[in-house]
This record gives structure tokens, sequence and C-alpha cells, in this order.
């Protein structure tokens, strides 16, 4: 077991280190630079990708990377709100991932403990959610399923959800995620997740 | 009150079940506990084995496991589910609330609630609705999108009024060529396209074109678009749009990408692996297809008779014949037909083969319909991996 995890992280790192190199993407690279890339192209895609899809969408597809680059810049083109430094990154894990030579059923990637997004500041003091900040974290990442003015959607209704008052659930769930809620802890930043609580408190429940 | 997350009391395949066997349409109707509201417990390992094989969790695309095709109809919590962006949210299709919008170029606008449509005429047609993806898995060179394989299609009856009686109420003015069609899905990200559709007048006013709010004799489930849902006969699911709220009659074709861009093919062929050209038509008719849904894929059969069973359809001919083989497409044999026969419905077919010797055996099946079109080995690629109808294949291994 700790042999394993050794090893991927041996395998990240060479993975790493033939990418800089500036190795062309040969086939029997692709599964390296897929590991190594995988850490930070994952949580993109939670962040990305799945306010519209779930990532099955992606993983069952065997693509060149001109069809993923054509893909990527369709949904930019529709919104999705990445950028091109994040697009790159993104072709780049896919087209090594998810090409058309790859096996119909892929060894998961170990991940280790996945890259934050965004890389916080340590708070002094209690933390206090934002209300205001709280209504565009909740359109961009949670509205996909959980509905505009969080009325529900594919996703509960979260306004006057019993669950507000219960912060040690609302916390679990949004941190690791339930059913097919992904988990957004390597998505959203505890101050985020504070505020979006805020702003769910906040709401008028009485419609 | 609301189920809300802190009351887990309902397993992912009651949830499913529930969503799709019309208890959620209906709940829904009577104002009862939102589908929004329901929990959904993660197991995952139900994923193959429940009443759907599921391509996308969300929007959730389910496909009908093969082997449920030897029944002529086929149950609504069984039936595929395409979404483009899921289910509305509840309030906007509760009975109190939706109304059917009926405007452009007709003589007056109109606004109809369901109980102004279920004043009409009610039909029922027996229909074949499939994915314009079905089959996409099985081009080469891949395409993007689902990877749907063969079970995006399903016979279902299908309950509602005439479009043509809609349209007549609000008088159609004499430059309309197209009806457009808008359902009240909505994607996460306003900056992504809507899912609007149009077909061509002569279609919308066909007799058997109808606006269904039954579905194998129950309310319509919400997955399958209740309260309203367009049923094309014969015509690809593309056209069939669910949680329907507006018709418009316009001049043209919908702008947009629904239907300037995606849901169309190369007028002519095209070179496997290219990228689509200008000269595209939009997917319309189905073409004629068929599926070995007994045995099932990896089945093993006694060295005895077994019954090969399936079901065949074609757009808007007749099935005329099944063939099977047995060794890779060189010698075919006929199948029989039997059951019903109705114009939109599949025809299912059966044949007895006695196995001679152990080992693994392919089951091909193709059909042939009256305008003479046979499904070919494989269907010539195409960029958006459309209108699949390549010899449907079974593998199974004979027992010794």
């Amino acid at each position: 077991m700790r042999n394993g995890r050794r090893a991927a992280w041996f395998v990240m790192f060479a993975g790493v280190a033939a990418f800089a190199a500036g190795t062309q993407a040969q086939e029997g690279d692709s599964d390296l630079i897929a590991v190594a890339l995988a850490p930070r192209a994952e949580s993109l895609i939670v962040a990305r990708c799945t306010v519209c899809h779930s990532d099955d969408l992606i993983a069952q597809q065997r693509l060149p990377r001109e069809r993923w680059e054509a893909t990527v810049d369709k949904m930019r083109h529709w919104g999705a709100q990445i950028s091109e430094e994040e697009s790159n990154l993104l072709v780049r894990y896919l087209s090594a991932r998810y090409h058309p030579g790859a096996p119909e059923r892929l060894a998961p990637i170990e991940l280790g403990t996945a890259e934050p997004l965004n890389q916080e500041t340590p708070i002094d003091g209690p933390l206090v959610g934002v209300a205001q900040r709280g209504a565009g974290i909740f359109e961009h990442n949670c509205q996909a399923c959980h509905g505009a003015g969080a009325m529900g959607g594919m996703g509960p209704k979260l306004a006057g959800n019993p669950i507000l008052k219960h912060e040690d659930l609302f916390w679990e769930t949004v941190l690791h995620g339930r059913g097919p809620m992904p988990a957004w802890g390597s998505v959203l930043s505890q101050q985020d997740i504070a505020d979006v609580h805020a702003w769910l408190s906040a709401k008028d429940t009485s419609r | 009150m609301s189920a809300g997350a802190s009351e887990p009391s309902c397993s992912r395949r009651t949830w499913l079940a529930w969503l799709l066997g019309g208890v959620g349409g209906a709940g829904l109707l009577m104002g009862g506990r939102p589908a929004a509201a329901q929990v959904v417990e993660e197991s995952g390992s139900h994923r193959d084995t429940g009443p759907l094989t599921i391509r996308v969790g969300r929007p959730f695309d389910a496909e009908t496991p093969a082997r449920e095709f030897v029944s002529f109809l086929t149950p609504n919590h069984r039936f595929f589910v395409r979404s483009h962006f899921g289910p509305p949210p509840s309030e906007q299709i509760a009975e109190a609330n939706w109304r059917l919008r009926i405007g452009g170029l007709v003589e007056q606008s109109h606004e109809l609630t369901l109980r102004d449509i279920k004043r009409l005429e009610a039909v029922t047609v027996t229909a074949v609705l499939q994915c314009s993806g079905n089959g996409r898995a099985f081009y080469r060179p891949r395409v993007p999108g689902v990877q749907w394989e063969r079970g995006a299609v399903g016979n279902a009856q299908w309950t509602g009024v005439r479009l043509r009686d809609i349209l007549r109420l609000a008088g159609v003015r004499e430059h309309a060529r197209h009806v457009q069609l808008q359902g009240a899905d909505r994607p996460a990200v306003p900056s992504v396209p809507l899912f609007t559709r149009s077909i061509p007048l002569e279609k919308a006013l066909h007799p058997d074109t109808i606006l269904a709010y039954e579905m194998n004799g129950r309310p319509l489930p919400l997955l399958h678009g209740a309260p309203l849902r367009v049923v094309t006969p014969g015509w690809m699911a593309d056209a069939c749009t669910k949680w329907l709220t507006d018709i418009t009659l316009l001049a043209e074709e919908s702008e947009g990408y629904y239907m300037r861009t995606a849901y169309r093919l190369p007028l002519d062929p095209v070179e496997p692996g290219a990228t689509a050209d200008n000269l595209t038509k939009p997917v319309e008719a189905m073409v004629v297809k068929s599926v070995v849904a007994a045995p099932a894929e990896g089945a093993v059969v006694p060295l005895a008779p077994v019954m090969i069973q399936g079901m065949a359809w074609s757009g808007e001919s007749r099935v005329l014949a099944v063939d099977v083989s047995l060794d890779e497409g060189k010698h075919w044999q006929p199948a029989r037909l039997v059951g019903e026969e109705q114009p939109y419905a599949w025809r299912q077919w059966q044949l007895v083969w006695t196995p001679r010797v152990p080992g693994s055996v392919s089951i091909l099946c193709r059909a042939t319909d009256e305008s003479g079109a046979a499904q070919p080995a494989a269907t010539p690629w195409n960029p958006g991996g459309f209108l699949w109808n390549g010899w449907d294949r079974v593998t199974v291994t004979v027992g010794g």
C-alpha cells in the first residue's frame, strides 16, 4: 500500500520531469503525462466542467488532441470559466488520458490530495460568512443543480432547507459530496463555503 | 416541508424509479414534494444493474439494457432518458403555473392550460422514440458526445392531442413554414444555447404528430417531459421536445446551435474523422434498424435450440424482413416477424437456432424495409455520430 503510493508519487514526479523537458506526447508517455497533470486537471474539471455536467461524460470520450481542443473551446465559448492557461492544461490532460487508443476501462489515477485551486490565506479569528459574496459563489458553483435562488432543480431546494441549521452536516456535504453531488472541498475555499452558507441562511423562505 | 439533505430516506434506485416512473410527474402536478427535494443515497454499485444503464449522471442520460427489448412496449421506468439540461424547476411545470404559448406567424396568439389541451380530442399513437446518437459508440473514428450503445430507443403508447389541432386554434399564417418547439429546461449557465428545435410545417400538421401528456397510459413522467412533450412518429427524438412551453411559427428553420449546428448530417459522404462542412441537413426520419434482445451479450447458451429474439423498425416505412447471420455475415437466414404491426411501432422477430458446436458465436441481425433500405454492416461515418444502423451484434458462448 505504502510502496504503491510512493511509486505513484515517483511516477508523478517522473511525469512532470518528462513534461518539463518538453518531450513530445508519444503514445507511451501519455499515461505519465496524465498522471502528472491529474491533480490539478481533475480539480479544474470539478470546478469548471461539472458546473454543467458530471465528469462521466468526459471519461467516456476517446478523442484526439484536436477534438479535445475544439471541445474545450466550445465550452469556453458557451461560458465555461476556463482561462487560457487552464485550457491548455485541460487539453493536455484530456488528450493524454482519453485518447483514441486508450482502453475502454481506464485504471484510476491515484490523486493523493487534490491540489486546491484557491490558495487560502490564513485567517485570524472565526470564519464569518459574507452573504453578499455568497450569492455570486452560489450562482457560479451551485445554481446549476440547486436552481436559481436555491429553489431546487436536479438537486434539492436549499432555501429554507433544514440542513442550514445543522452546520456540521452542511459543511460535510459541501466538502465531501453526497449522492450524485461531487465534493467541493478542492474547489471552494473555507471562506467561499461560509459565504454561501451565510447567503442561504439569510434567504427569505416565506415563499 | 422539504425532504432536504438531512433526511436520507431514499435509495438511488427508488429515487430513480420515482423520477422515471411517473410518480414524480403525478406528485408534481398535484403539488406534492418536488423532485428536487428528494435525497439520493449514493452507492454507485447499481449503475449497470438498475432499470437503466447510466451514461451521464447529470444532466441525466441513460439507456435501456438491450435485454429489456423482448417486450413490445418499453415500461416508462426503463425507457431511455436524454437530457440536454435536465428537468426544469418543479414550480414552472406545476399545472397551476404551466402554460403552452403559441405565437409567431399565427392569426391569434394563444396561451393554453393543460386543462384546455385535454379538452381537445385525445389520440393515441404507438411509436418508437430513438435518440439521434443511439449507437454513436460504434463509430470509428470515435465521435464526441454521449457514447450511446444499443439502448437509446424505446417503444411506447403516447396519448395526447394533435399538434395540428393546436395550430388550427391559433390559425397558421400563409408564409409560415416551420414550427419552433421550446421546452422549459434551461442550461446551468445562461450563456449556453437553449435546446431550441423546429420541424417543417408539413410534419407538424401531420395527423400523427402529437403533443403527449400520457406515456403507456400513465401521466407523462418528469424525466420524459411532464406535463407535455412533442412526439413526431417516425422521426428521431431530437424533434420530440420535452417540457414543451412555446410553439412559434416561423418562415425559416430555427436559429441557434441545436438546429443550425448540432443534429445535422452532411449532404454528401464525408471522410471519416473530417469536421462538418457547410452543406448539411437536419436529422429527421429514422433509418431501418434492428436489435438482438435475447440472448443477452455474453450469455452462455446450451448446446440445444436457442430462441433468438429482437425488434426492428424503420422511420416512415414498414419493416419487411429481418435476417440473422451466425457466421459473420456470410450466410443469412430470415427471422419470423411476430406480434403487433403498427405504423410507427417496432416489429418483434424471432428465430430458433440450434447450435452444433461449443464455442463463441456472434449473432448478427439486419432489417430491410419496404423502401428497399437495408442495414449496412457499418453506417457511413458522420461528424455528429448520428443515425447509426450497422448490423447489430451479440456474442454468446455455446456451452458443451
